[in-house]
């Protein structure tokens, strides 16, 4: 193996809030260590929403604009910067989905008791491990149902009606559910 | 505003839930395009209700799943300067240290012309010069080196080799690969560039035509050096292989599977 230089990245290992610093100060360059280092992230996260990849490539680019315009916003002491975008992009993308035509029929949702952990790449370890660990000990005192239809809408971006017709419930006591889960994550989350 | 007194009504009545639940049903995305937009509004006028949603935001936002990863495609990355009023190309004075490296004509003159050894001697020679930034940041003029007549790709073992740009999304070269099939070495030139935000390093993968991806290992940001193809992929450095960096978690990919972006390409065009 080559003798190769490391930089002395290990203090600070996703360095993604120094960037947006640099960007919030007007830096280019870090604005496009900061695409190449998470437009791949920020791009799955929205195909995920849109289904889409001609649509995701578009919103991404909105993303990615909006990015350099709200920087300035990030508060590294209130949310991980990797979270922090990919909430832009969810943003975004959903924004997107609002707009076009209603979607055909949407997969129904398994009311699974046991909900297969999604994201637990190594490359999870962006979003900090203790936040997603406390919030997956609040979910999993959610019952299956709310569980699984917060998921559900998190992660597709369905809508209230959407959601009540992919469980074939009516729409009252689906945002009843999921207004209900949400407190209690929130109190879960607060205690 | 108390939400612990929440009546009934709030969960599934026709009523507007509370300003909390309602930011909190804006962060999960249930919300229909019009009732979207309304929050939206209040967002920008609202300050109380703005920290209501940044605060739902904090809370969901480890639900995101940001460990997939998709291949961006290079068009992107111009259009989004575009889309900021910047040249579709950086040609700053902000990155005049690296200008010369990103200047087409330069690369098409070197890729095209020069020799790996050229290269090297170009690349490695005055690397000194480059950190004392004592290059012409702007000038694409090919430095001091000769144009080499193109090279017939023919028996000379001495011969130079030609050289396989591995690009960045947008065009822009990250290394220089000069593949040496009779000996199985890659020289890989790096265009010197920051190391990833991330703290991850970059691995060489060979990939065949309709093959898998085979790591050659870790490769340098900022330093020229030889790497060793396994005699078992030699066969496999041919014409029309692609090699490719990812970026990858330090000690290497695990398990020889690639798991980060693709950060720069190249076909090997001629051996």
């Amino acid at each position: 193996m080559p003798d190769l230089r490391t930089d002395n990245t290990a203090q600070d290992p996703s360095g993604l809030d120094a960037l947006l610093v640099e960007v919030a100060g007007g830096s280019r360059n870090a604005f496009e260590s900061l695409y190449r280092a998470t437009s791949s992230k920020l791009l799955s996260v929205c195909i995920r929403v849109l289904s889409d990849r001609t649509e995701a490539e578009d919103v991404l680019q909105e993303v990615f604009t909006t990015i350099w315009h709200k920087a300035h916003q990030f508060d590294a002491t209130r949310a991980s910067p990797i979270a922090w975008l990919a909430m832009i992009a969810r943003n975004k993308a959903i924004d997107r989905l609002r707009a076009q035509p209603a979607r055909g029929v949407l997969a129904p949702i398994e009311f699974a008791d046991d909900i297969a952990d999604s994201g637990a790449t190594p490359l999870q370890t962006a979003v900090s491990a203790d936040e997603r660990a406390r919030l997956e000990a609040c979910m999993s005192q959610l019952d299956a149902r709310r569980q699984s239809l917060i998921r559900a809408a998190f992660f597709d971006g369905s809508t209230y009606e959407e959601l009540a017709q992919r469980i074939a419930s009516p729409l009252g006591s689906v945002k009843s559910w999921i207004r209900r889960g949400l407190l209690q994550l929130r109190g879960c989350l607060e205690s | 505003m108390n939400v612990r007194d929440l009546h009934d009504q709030d969960f599934d009545g026709p009523e507007p839930p509370s300003a909390d639940l309602l930011a909190g049903e804006y962060v999960l995305g249930v919300l229909d395009a019009e009732t979207r937009r309304a929050v939206q509004r209040r967002i920008e006028h609202d300050p109380g209700f703005a920290r209501l949603v940044i605060d739902w935001e904090h809370r969901l936002s480890s639900l995101t799943d940001t460990g997939s990863l998709t291949d961006v495609p290079p068009h992107l990355w111009p259009r989004i300067r575009s889309r900021l009023g910047w040249p579709a190309v950086d040609s700053s004075n902000e990155t005049a240290r690296t200008g010369l490296w990103q200047s087409t004509g330069f690369w098409r003159a070197a890729t095209g012309l020069a020799a790996a050894a050229a290269l090297a001697a170009i690349v490695i020679g005055p690397m000194g010069l480059l950190r004392d930034d004592a290059l012409p940041g702007s000038g694409p003029g090919p430095i001091a080196v000769e144009p080499t007549p193109p090279t017939p790709a023919v028996e000379d073992p001495s011969a130079p080799k030609p050289v396989t740009t591995l690009a960045h999304d947008d065009g822009s070269p990250g290394w220089l690969a000069s593949v040496d099939q009779d000996k199985g070495t890659v020289l890989m030139v790096p265009v010197p560039s920051p190391a990833d935000a991330e703290g991850r390093v970059p691995e060489l993968w060979l990939i065949p035509p309709g093959g898998t991806a085979k790591s050659l290992g870790i490769v340098s940001i900022d330093r020229s050096h030889t790497v060793k193809v396994p005699d078992t992929l030699r066969d496999a450095l041919a014409k029309g292989a692609l090699l490719a960096i990812t970026l990858e978690p330090v000690g290497g990919a695990p398990r020889g599977v690639a798991t980060g972006p693709i950060i720069a390409k190249g076909a090997i065009v001629t051996l």
